[in-house]
């Protein structure tokens, strides 16, 4: 006898959330619930945006009140190693160089691993909160107070393409639109003489995955990032210098003529209305867009504060034009664009590990050049845009694809790919700092305290924007898709009361 | 009371629990103790029965917990063989939010807000002895118990999936069945009609036969008809001009190239490996080019699917790169996990692949859990997965087709090798002959042959400015030295490079540090340091001495230190330069004794005409043997290969570390799918897949492709989700029109150009695209056809329709693709878009080699696929990158100034003449004369290019309509 008969000691369901909802202690609970928003995840039906064909990226209204407006997401291509930078680890340092228990069998990536190692470089405790951030990102660490870190990140996948789409796009396959692309279909922009979504590369390329980091996947092409960055501006902006200013407007306007004559025939088409008045879009971006990305109106303190004046050496160019690409950032930002992505590190060219954060066999010489790089500009960017009161309404997320692990590879001088535990950290609109949540084991290997997925790390990125994770939805193939798959749970911990 | 005492004794006495847990503990005594419920009763005499072992219900978890992550993996690994999907033991299913709410055929198993008065936590956690769950197999743990008990105090949340409860066969399982109708393409105007007067609707008059057209044009072959075609059809006054007209057009070669376009995006067809490495497949052309051959041919679409899924049992193995179309992760890694994920997203991507191409069946929704939506289970999954399990990404040659042409260039090739051999065989006797007495006469004369260590060339004294070592046969491979010193009467080496020789080599080997020309000459002998040709059986190395100097003797080798012992130069001949600026040969092979039976030792023994000719006719030969490969073997291609299928087990959500029972290869079993044996090969799986899919009591084979065909006419399909025909995708606006359709297409043969000629004969698709008041407000979508509804090209079409008006097209169909990218091969690929446009590049889209994720930075934002995921309807945005692309690119004032030129050809100075040509080319019509006037008046104040820019980005040019 499986089931109880005896239905008198149990209240029937709909006592609680049937079609009466009677009963004191119901109606008590789900009050109780929806205090807390909890209720708020019963109801799961999508919420689409409304686009309008002529302007697709109209700002739109968010599911609930958000905390943040904007996102300027920073991503550190190749697998940025938690290890040398945000997570502190004294039994890694005291047992610097012994095996690592249980390692004798682990095979990872690149296969076996050698003793464990303690980071090349110093932790010291940064501001007044004393959270211990190594020498490596030093500056950045000067923002410590104004930092939430989230310790006990895991990925899926142990390989950097996979692994780069799935932090950009929530699925480790190639082809689904990026949380750009999401975040601007849900709720447009703010500025609509300039992109929705820009996504800057890194002066040395593209990441690993390259466009797939800011396509649009199956959502439509108008919610792709536009990719351009302060070396290399947005292809296809510019007048043709064979054009005069005058002759190129007076292109546009003939051209406007002979479509508004052929759409008299065609009233009430908004496909063909929406058509005309991408003209209108482009136009204003063409003056908009040079104007927010010419750097010569930046002060020389300014263009000091990122490195945007460093030369001398590549790594000081390179640095130079990462700073230029911060400075960038916090100009878009600025201007009301929805969600910016600032790339550091790119694809893998001269080998492993020299042009982004794959520090498999050198990892000490390699990091000293992407810390000279990275540390300083973003630094500048954290600070400059928390003095120009930025941060009170847009979300900065620092991420990577996974971490590295605390032993050095069999033979090499440097770090495998572990997606077992990995830092990311979050500062500004809507975030608790400073404060750390989750944490990895006594090395820095595996998460073992709240142990936080990359769907959950999204659904709270959405819950910021006032979005619910689970309700923006597209249809595509069968599905009703959405950026955390049928995953993700709010990390409410972080979020600033 | 007694019973709560030994109770709480026994808490009390496990030591190491904190406070809270003491509290809750009692907490749960208490209410197990206090008999206000049944529980209560039944736990009483338990507890009396067994006086010692009270079971404790574990603590629930503290963080909250969600249905699907949290709770539905406990349900199914532990409860869902008995109360899943396919089996309900006591009417009882727990795979499911609403079916655990609902409860079983007796009661209600949970008490939300109450775990532990929940019957289902009183049996999984063994409350009642008699009476636990699972009756077999592991119990559940007191975290996944914990985990429970949160989900229900916390209210049971989740998503509402009570609409699965009942999941039913969607409509599309049924048999099509043919409605009575009139016949041909009357049928569908007649279901259109009915359903347009429903609404108060009718069809729009017929718009005008310029529109006709073009709209013909651009939807079947994706390209606009010529002002000469347009002209010829205006003035065909006959009652059958446009019937005719449709039958021109469906016999065009350039039909197959628009619709395999479409067919490239249903099966996510792309020419790269995908993720980060992004390799281009150079050889998946073959595949390109069979799809655009099949829809010229009008091949039967049950074969066309035959062939792409079992081509290699069919005599088209060219077919069978549909198998390997999609994503190819080519980093490998000794880490087994990855290895076995990277497997299964291949297969899932085929599976998926397979059943949304042909099936409109989203399969592979169904790797992880039963189907939401549909009447698939997970098991169905993997024994389809047990069908493909064999197919591996890679190349195979591909066989080449017979035909008549190539039969006789075979013959013909045959012979002319046969006449070579027999040449080469006389000159070989010849040569042989000569040696044979050459080493016999002169055997005291004749030197020891080349070794690999060491060879000494002695020479009278001559004083010479450089020395040169000409190479010409070594072992079939690029010849190696290590050292070559040269030395004067006191011995002393006047080669070596600290006395300020220098080398130099007609080639070296490139990307090898150890084989550079500087090592000739280093003083350091051994492989490591030793310069390699880039020549096979050739090269010269030359040594320049930093002054005149007087040399008597040489020595070089291939390795000194006797590891290596091929590419050595067994014949050469070694020269100096002498300070008059001539050349004299210093020592040879020629007077060496051969390297055993070596066949270049004996050749420079023959006459010097002779030698000629061998080489002549060997290389010949090398060629004709290399074209009769190609001829009866063919080229590689990416293809696939096949194995021997490994054993397929169902995976626990999907995850190849959690393996399951095995699963033997089947069909859908909800769609009467056959079941086959395990062992059975891997060939006749898919066989097997191919006839099930292709039978005609199949309801949806049909019903998806006649639904393709009309989404690709009318712009949006009769189900407006054409991949998708099941419980999630949307209902036919037409079903009996879907159905009269789905058998024509059976009956026809499974003839496309049968069907898509019925649609574009219909009044339907002849009638004008204007909009009307009532019609927009009653259907703004113009889904019931009220009026054509002008749409959108998409990206390819746009750019071919470009350079044809331009008159840059180049017509070349099939063959190796063509790059808008510039590609930097390293061992990953990247891509650059080219600026500059020339011949190469004017031809149409669907033979660009196209690379995934790297949009063509003019088109790609016309919501182009990146190649990674099937699109069976792409979007239609409208962007202001869209319009900055086409205004600004180098492409469009490249086409800008080629349509001005032509403009100037065709209609020579006067700007109403090419404004006339313009609209003509561009839109098939005529100007009326307020376009006339503005479009002069832009002529006279900007110049044509610039006219030319305006009209190449105007609406009419980009829409159908």
């Amino acid at each position: 006898m499986f089931l109880r008969t005896d239905s008198k000691t149990i209240l029937p369901r709909r006592d609680f959330f049937g079609t009466t909802l009677g009963g004191l202690s119901g109606i008590a609970l789900a009050q109780l619930l929806n205090r807390d928003g909890l209720l708020a995840s019963d109801s799961k039906t999508p919420i689409r945006p409304v686009i309008d064909p002529a302007n697709p990226n109209r700002a739109r209204a968010a599911h609930f009140e958000p905390k943040a407006k904007q996102v300027l997401m920073i991503f550190c291509a190749g697998a940025c190693s938690q290890i040398d930078t945000f997570d502190y680890k004294p039994d890694l340092i005291a047992h610097h160089d012994q095996p690592m228990p249980g390692a004798d069998k682990l095979i990872t990536f690149q296969g076996g691993q050698g003793t464990l190692q303690k980071s090349p470089w110093e932790f010291r405790p940064r501001g007044q909160s004393g959270k211990m951030i190594s020498d490596l990102v030093g500056q950045i660490g000067e923002m410590a107070d104004d930092m939430c870190f989230i310790h006990s990140l895991t990925g899926k996948t142990n390989t950097h393409g996979p692994g780069e789409n799935f932090m950009n796009t929530g699925f480790t396959l190639d082809g689904f639109p990026s949380v750009g692309a999401w975040t601007t279909y849900a709720l447009g922009s703010e500025n609509d003489n300039l992109p929705a979504y820009v996504a800057i590369a890194d002066p040395r390329g593209n990441p690993q995955s390259s466009g797939n980091c800011w396509n649009p996947g199956f959502l439509p092409a108008a919610f792709q990032g536009t990719d351009f960055n302060a070396s290399a501006p947005v292809r296809n902006l510019a007048r043709p210098d064979r054009w005069n200013e005058a002759s190129d407007r007076r292109t546009r306007e003939f051209l406007a003529k002979i479509n508004q004559h052929h759409m008299e025939k065609f009233a009430g088409d908004s496909e063909l209305a929406a058509r005309i008045s991408s003209y209108d879009l482009a136009a204003r971006m063409q003056l908009s867009v040079p104007e927010v990305s010419d750097l010569s109106t930046e002060s020389s303190e300014v263009l000091k504060m990122y490195g945007a004046d460093q030369s001398g050496s590549a790594t000081l160019e390179t640095k130079a034009n990462y700073a230029r690409n911060c400075i960038l950032a916090r100009r878009l930002i600025e201007q009301g664009v929805r969600f910016v992505q600032l790339f550091n590190g790119a694809y893998q060219v001269g080998g492993e590990g020299t042009s982004n954060w794959d520090g498999h066999k050198v990892l000490k010489d390699q990091y000293a050049i992407h810390g000279e790089i990275f540390d300083g500009p973003t630094a500048a960017l954290l600070k400059d845009m928390k003095r120009r009161g930025l941060l009170e309404h847009t979300l900065v997320v620092w991420c990577t694809e996974f971490g590295r692990m605390p032993t050095f590879q069999a033979g090499a001088k440097g770090r495998d790919h572990n997606p077992a535990g990995f830092t990311a950290w979050m500062a500004g609109a809507g975030v608790k700092a400073p404060f750390s949540y989750g944490s990895t084991d006594a090395f820095g290997y595996k998460a073992i305290e709240n142990v936080t997925t990359v769907y959950d790390f999204h659904a709270t990125i959405l819950h910021l924007l006032g979005l619910d994770h689970e309700r923006l939805t597209y249809y595509h193939n069968g599905i009703e898709r959405r950026l955390t798959d049928v995953h993700g749970h709010v990390l409410r911990e972080v979020i600033a009361s | 009371m007694t019973v709560a005492l030994r109770c709480l004794d026994s808490l009390a006495s496990t030591r190491s629990r904190t406070a809270s847990q003491m509290l809750n503990a009692l907490a749960i005594a208490a209410i197990l103790l206090f008999p206000s419920c049944g529980l209560a009763q039944a736990e009483n005499n338990a507890t009396v029965e067994s006086s010692t072992q009270q079971p404790q219900v574990p603590n629930a978890v503290k963080h909250k917990v969600d249905f699907a992550k949290d709770v539905q993996p406990i349900l199914d690994s532990h409860c869902s063989s008995c109360h899943g999907a396919s089996k309900q033991t006591s009417d009882l299913r727990l795979d499911l939010r609403a079916a655990v709410l609902k409860g079983s055929g007796s009661g209600p198993v949970i008490r939300v807000g109450d775990s532990v008065h929940s019957r289902l936590i009183e049996v999984v956690a063994g409350i009642d002895p008699d009476y636990r769950m699972p009756p077999e197999g592991p119990k559940l743990s007191d975290e996944e118990i914990g985990v429970l008990r949160a989900w229900i105090d916390q209210g049971a949340l989740g998503p509402d999936d009570s609409a699965e409860l009942d999941r039913k066969a969607p409509w599309s399982f049924q048999p099509v069945a043919r409605p009575p109708s009139p016949h041909g393409a009357a049928a569908i105007d007649n279901w259109l009609t009915l359903k347009l007067n429903e609404r108060g609707l009718a069809f729009s008059q017929p718009a005008n036969r310029s529109t006709q057209i073009r709209r013909l044009y651009l939807i079947a072959l994706g390209v606009p008809p010529t002002p000469e075609e347009t002209r010829e059809f205006l003035s065909d006054s006959s009652s059958d001009a446009y019937e005719r007209l449709v039958d021109r057009v469906m016999a065009d070669v350039r039909y197959g190239e628009r619709m395999a376009r479409h067919w490239f995006d249903v099966v996510r067809f792309a020419e790269s490996n995908g993720f980060e490495t992004n390799r281009v497949r150079y050889n998946a052309w073959p595949y390109r080019d069979y799809v655009i051959r099949s829809f010229n041919n009008d091949l039967p679409y049950d074969q066309f699917i035959a062939q792409q899924i079992a081509g290699d049992a069919l005599g088209t193995d060219v077919a069978t790169g549909y198998l390997v179309a999609g994503t190819y992760d080519i980093v490998k890694s000794p880490d087994i996990n990855l290895t076995l994920m990277q497997r299964q997203d291949e297969l899932s991507d085929l599976i998926n692949t397979t059943g949304t191409a042909f099936l409109g069946l989203t399969l592979g929704c169904a790797r992880c859990h039963d189907h939401k939506f549909d009447p698939v289970t997970q098991k169905d999954f993997y024994a389809l997965q047990a069908v493909f399990a064999g197919v591996n990404f890679g190349e195979r040659p591909l066989p080449a087709e017979p035909s008549e042409q190539s039969q006789q260039q075979l013959a013909q090739l045959q012979s002319e090798i046969e006449s070579n051999k027999q040449r080469i065989a006389a000159l070989l006797s010849q040569a042989k002959t000569i040696a044979a007495n050459e080493t016999k006469e002169n055997s005291e004369r004749l030197r020891p042959p080349v070794n690999s260590k060491l060879n000494i060339e002695e020479f009278e004294s001559i004083k010479a400015v450089a020395v040169r070592f000409n190479i010409t046969a070594s072992g079939n491979s690029q010849p190696c030295i290590d050292e070559w010193e040269v030395f004067n009467a006191s011995g002393e080496n006047v080669a070596a490079a600290d006395r300020g020789s220098k080398p130099s080599a007609s080639s070296a080997l490139p990307g090898y540090s150890i084989h550079r020309i500087e090592h000739i000459n280093d003083g350091k002998p051994g492989n490591d340091h030793s310069w390699i040709s880039n020549e096979t059986n050739g090269g010269f190395v030359r040594i320049d001495f930093a002054q005149p100097e007087m040399i008597s003797r040489m020595q070089w080798g291939r390795d000194r230190a006797e590891r290596f012992r091929d590419r050595v130069a067994s014949v050469y001949s070694i020269e100096a330069l002498l300070e008059d600026g001539t050349w004299r040969e210093l020592a040879s092979s020629k007077n060496r004794r051969p390297q055993g039976d070596d066949i270049e030792w004996m050749i420079s023994q023959l006459p010097s005409v002779e030698r000629a000719e061998f080489k002549r006719v060997s290389d010949k030969q090398k060629q004709l043997e290399k074209e009769l490969q190609q001829l009866t073997k063919g080229q590689s291609a990416w293809l696939g290969t096949f194995s021997k299928p490994e054993p397929i087990h169902r995976l626990y959500r999907g995850d190849p570390l959690m393996k399951r029972e095995e699963v033997a290869p089947a069909m859908v079993d909800s769609l009467h799918g056959p079941q086959l044996a395990s062992d059975l090969p891997e060939q006749q799986r898919r066989v097997a897949l191919v006839s099930w899919l292709t039978e005609r009591n199949n309801p949806l084979t049909s019903r998806v492709m006649v639904n393709r065909l009309w989404h690709y006419t009318f712009g949006t399909g009769i189900v407006d989700t054409p991949s998708d025909f099941g419980g999630n995708g949307t209902l036919p606006t037409h079903p009996e029109l879907l159905d009269w359709l789905a058998d024509e297409f059976m009956a026809s043969g499974w003839s496309i150009k049968h069907v898509q000629r019925l649609m574009l004969l219909s009044q339907a698709f002849q009638q004008s695209s204007q909009p009307s008041q009532a019609g927009l407000a009653v259907d703004s979508d113009s889904r019931f056809l009220w009026r054509f509804p002008p749409r959108r090209l998409e990206a390819e079409p746009i750019r071919d329709s470009m350079l044809v008006v331009t008159g840059a097209i180049d017509w070349q169909m099939g063959g190796p693709g063509f790059f808008l990218q510039r590609v930097e091969q390293d061992n990953v690929y990247r891509y650059f878009p080219k600026e500059t446009f020339g011949p190469a590049e004017m031809r149409r889209m669907v033979y660009l080699t196209r690379v995934r994720g790297e949009q063509d930075p003019v088109f790609g934002s016309f919501d182009c696929p990146s190649g990674n995921q099937v699109i069976p309807k792409r979007s239609r945005s409208n962007t202001p990158l869209q319009a900055l692309n086409l205004f600004n690119s180098s492409f469009i004032q490249q086409q800008a100034d080629l349509l001005a030129e032509r403009l100037r050809r065709d209609a020579g100075e006067s700007a109403q003449q090419q404004v006339e040509r313009t609209f003509e080319l561009l839109f098939a019509r005529q100007p009326d004369q307020f376009e006339l006037d503005a479009s002069t008046q832009m002529i006279q104040d900007e110049g044509l290019q610039a006219f030319c820019r305006a009209m190449l980005n105007t609406t009419e040019f980009l829409f159908v309509f």
